[in-house]
């Protein structure tokens, strides 16, 4: 049933005698109409947010708003990208003129650092986040050991405090460990966001595994870690891509635990810098939004890179069926 | 190739006891068939035999040397699983060649290895396929391949057959019971079908609640069951069961007499007579009539239901050539020497 044919209204004199097409049209217009409505829910935002970076300030805030750059410019990135270079001094500090987008909010070369900064963090904790959980995933999904189900509930107990609660016993041990203000204080303190609900995830997954297969690898010669290896790791692709995906995007996102752990570009995440420049005295916002592009970037590359894993099916074939 | 030997093997879980000291040697070279009612403690024997499972107390022998806590990848046994448990990700080919790459085979004598298992199971076709993309008894097939392409201690098999249809199921046996004789080497075999278990033992043991009912030769199960659970269990149909007691040599129930010269006599007792176990009848045998109530041809055979003497309701096999119609008497002959009777309060076999 496509769409074309449904708008082919009848006659106003026949509707009653093929009643089935009114209700049938009346229910693809609503879908239709709701799924727009959706999507521009989702996308608007961010098609604003892309929109008004490649204007400049006075066209993004024009009133009525130009929904597309009437004259599309990279100004604002080429911005971005020269921060580092300017000199500040006491003559130049008020550069540029917000209303031409040439403006700069101070620290606006502390971006790309941060911009580093998150990158290596996210990286570090997506890694270290699999291969944590994953092992005690397997553990407490396949080993039958004493104190299996205390161990989980112990594991999803943490998940279950807010972290705002947690910000202030973990600054005091980070500061004790001597860690503030590093990249290590971040990657440490998102495990222990992500690896706890990593661990879930895998569980369920696992325990979706066949426990026959895990049978006959280890009769088959693998220990623990070979039947890791070669059973749960291949099988569980889907799953393994979305632990990975979700520990980057945590990481990417998170601005609490980053705002009172880090303090400079030494170790300061994205968005703590893009969040210092809306606070400034004067706001650039086609530059925020600039800088807001470039933050969705890596997590968009990352959903577009791993789509095709996330098919689940993959276990088809492995017993009866 | 070993002998396996089980001393006082017990597994508990929490307050179940699935196993409860389990003696059970497994000669080298033999065919011993777990046969029993879904958790009768049969498969957990087999997990405990792979090392799937740890042993709450007792000890467990290969060929004499204790492997009770030798992890199931160092006791050399290969096991076939009722879900065929085939790897999905990879092909058939690596499937049959895993536990030989785990043993860092040399790969000449992996392909030689695996070639030779697959044309023995005639699945050398079929190499590159994905297990998806197989039969139920493809599948089984290419999981006996990963079983016998390397030299096992022992073959641990779990239900093999019981994803198969019918004749796939008859096919499937007579292979294996083949491989047996070929590869002459130790099996365990786990079902619930008696049919299997008769056709394919060397020897049984028929369990329930965790205990071994019985262990003998699938004739001696069938001829002299120990107890009223093994002889109902195995047969089919199943064994009649009739309750009574001895009086005058002769086993009395109502109307119904049945000579049992060596019982004593009192005894609350049961009594079994197997359907097959009744002829025309003749001057050496008792006579037993009735009224046919339902007739069950087989094709081969056929099988009534005879409302009896004293109230009984009895499946008896027609002797061969006999024409029987619903609603008719019928009158056979039974060899007393082949009645079984069983203690009504123990359960146990007396004669």
């Amino acid at each position: 049933m496509s769409g074309a044919e449904d708008r082919r209204a009848p006659p106003p004199g026949r509707a009653a005698a093929r009643r089935p097409v009114a209700p049938r049209l009346g229910r693809g217009l609503l879908l239709a109409a709701f799924s727009l409505l959706f999507v521009l829910y989702v996308a608007g935002p961010v098609a604003w947010l892309v929109s008004s970076s490649l204007q400049t300030e006075a066209q993004a805030t024009a009133v009525p708003p130009n929904w597309l750059p009437p004259e599309p410019t990279l100004a604002n990135f080429e911005a971005i990208f020269r921060a580092g270079e300017r000199v500040v001094t006491y003559e130049t500090r008020r550069q540029g003129d917000p209303a031409t987008g040439g403006f700069l909010p101070t620290g606006a070369q502390n971006l790309l650092p941060s911009l580093r900064n998150s990158l290596v963090v996210g990286l570090w904790v997506a890694a270290l986040n699999l291969l944590l959980s994953l092992t005690a995933a397997y553990a407490i999904a396949v080993i039958d050991f004493r104190g299996r189900r205390a161990t989980l509930y112990t594991v999803l107990a943490t998940r279950v405090i807010p972290d705002i609660a947690l910000v202030v016993p973990l600054f005091l041990v980070i500061r004790a460990l001597g860690l503030i203000n590093s990249l290590a204080a971040l990657v440490v303190t998102y495990l222990a966001v992500t690896v706890p609900f990593t661990i879930f995830i895998l569980i369920s997954y696992f325990e979706g595994i066949p426990r026959d297969l895990y049978r006959a690898a280890r009769v088959d010669g693998c220990g623990h870690w070979g039947a890791l290896r070669q059973v749960y790791l291949p099988l569980s692709l889907p799953a393994l891509v979305a632990a990975l995906t979700f520990a980057f995007l945590t990481s990417w996102n998170e601005f609490v635990f980053a705002l009172v752990l880090t303090q400079n570009v030494e170790a300061q995440t994205l968005p703590i810098v893009i969040s210092g420049f809306v606070m400034d005295f004067t706001t650039s916002f086609s530059f925020v939004n600039a800088a807001g592009v470039i933050a969705i970037v890596p997590p968009v590359l990352l959903a577009v890179l791993f789509q095709r894993y996330i098919v689940s099916g993959l276990t088809a074939g492995a017993v009866k069926g | 190739m070993a002998t396996i030997v089980c001393e006082a093997l017990t597994k508990r879980y929490g307050a179940v006891t699935a196993l409860d000291a389990l003696d059970l040697t497994i000669a080298h070279g033999e065919f011993m068939v777990l046969l029993g009612p879904s958790g009768c403690g049969k498969t957990t024997t087999l997990n405990l035999i792979a090392g799937l499972e740890e042993a709450s107390e007792g000890r467990l022998l290969f060929d004499g040397r204790d492997v009770t806590w030798l992890p199931p990848h160092r006791r050399e046994v290969a096991m076939v699983f009722q879900s065929y448990a085939l790897y999905p990700n990879k092909t058939v080919f690596e499937n049959i060649a895993f536990p030989l790459r785990l043993r860092r085979t040399p790969r000449a004598g992996i392909e030689r290895a695996v070639r030779a298992a697959a044309e023995q199971l005639e699945i050398a076709h079929l190499l590159d396929r994905r297990p998806h993309q197989l039969s139920g008894g493809q599948r089984q097939r290419v999981a006996l391949g990963r079983a016998i392409v390397r030299n096992p201690a022992a073959f641990l098999m779990d239900e093999p057959l019981s994803n198969l249809d019918a004749a796939l199921r008859l096919s499937m046996r007579s292979l294996i019971k083949r491989l047996h004789h070929q590869l002459r080497a130790t099996f365990v075999y786990v079902t619930h079908d008696q049919a299997e278990a008769m056709t394919l033992a060397d020897r049984i043991a028929v369990m329930r609640g965790g205990l071994i009912q019985q262990l003998d030769t699938p004739e001696g199960i069938y001829e002299r069951p120990a107890n009223l659970f093994v002889a109902g269990f195995l047969g089919s149909p199943p064994i009649n069961l009739i309750e009574g007691r001895i009086e005058d040599g002769a086993f009395r129930r109502a109307e119904l007499r049945l000579p049992a010269p060596r019982a004593e006599p009192g005894r609350e007792v049961v009594l079994g007579l197997r359907p097959e176990d009744v002829e025309a009848p003749a001057p050496h045998l008792v006579p037993l009539a009735g009224r046919v109530e339902l007739v069950s041809p087989l094709g081969s055979d056929t099988y009534a239901e005879v409302s009896g003497p004293a109230g009984t309701s009895l499946t008896l096999r027609v002797p061969k050539g006999w024409r029987v119609r619903e609603g008719e008497g019928i009158e056979v002959g039974v060899d007393p020497a082949r009645l079984h009777l069983f203690d009504r309060a123990t359960e146990r076999r007396i004669a």
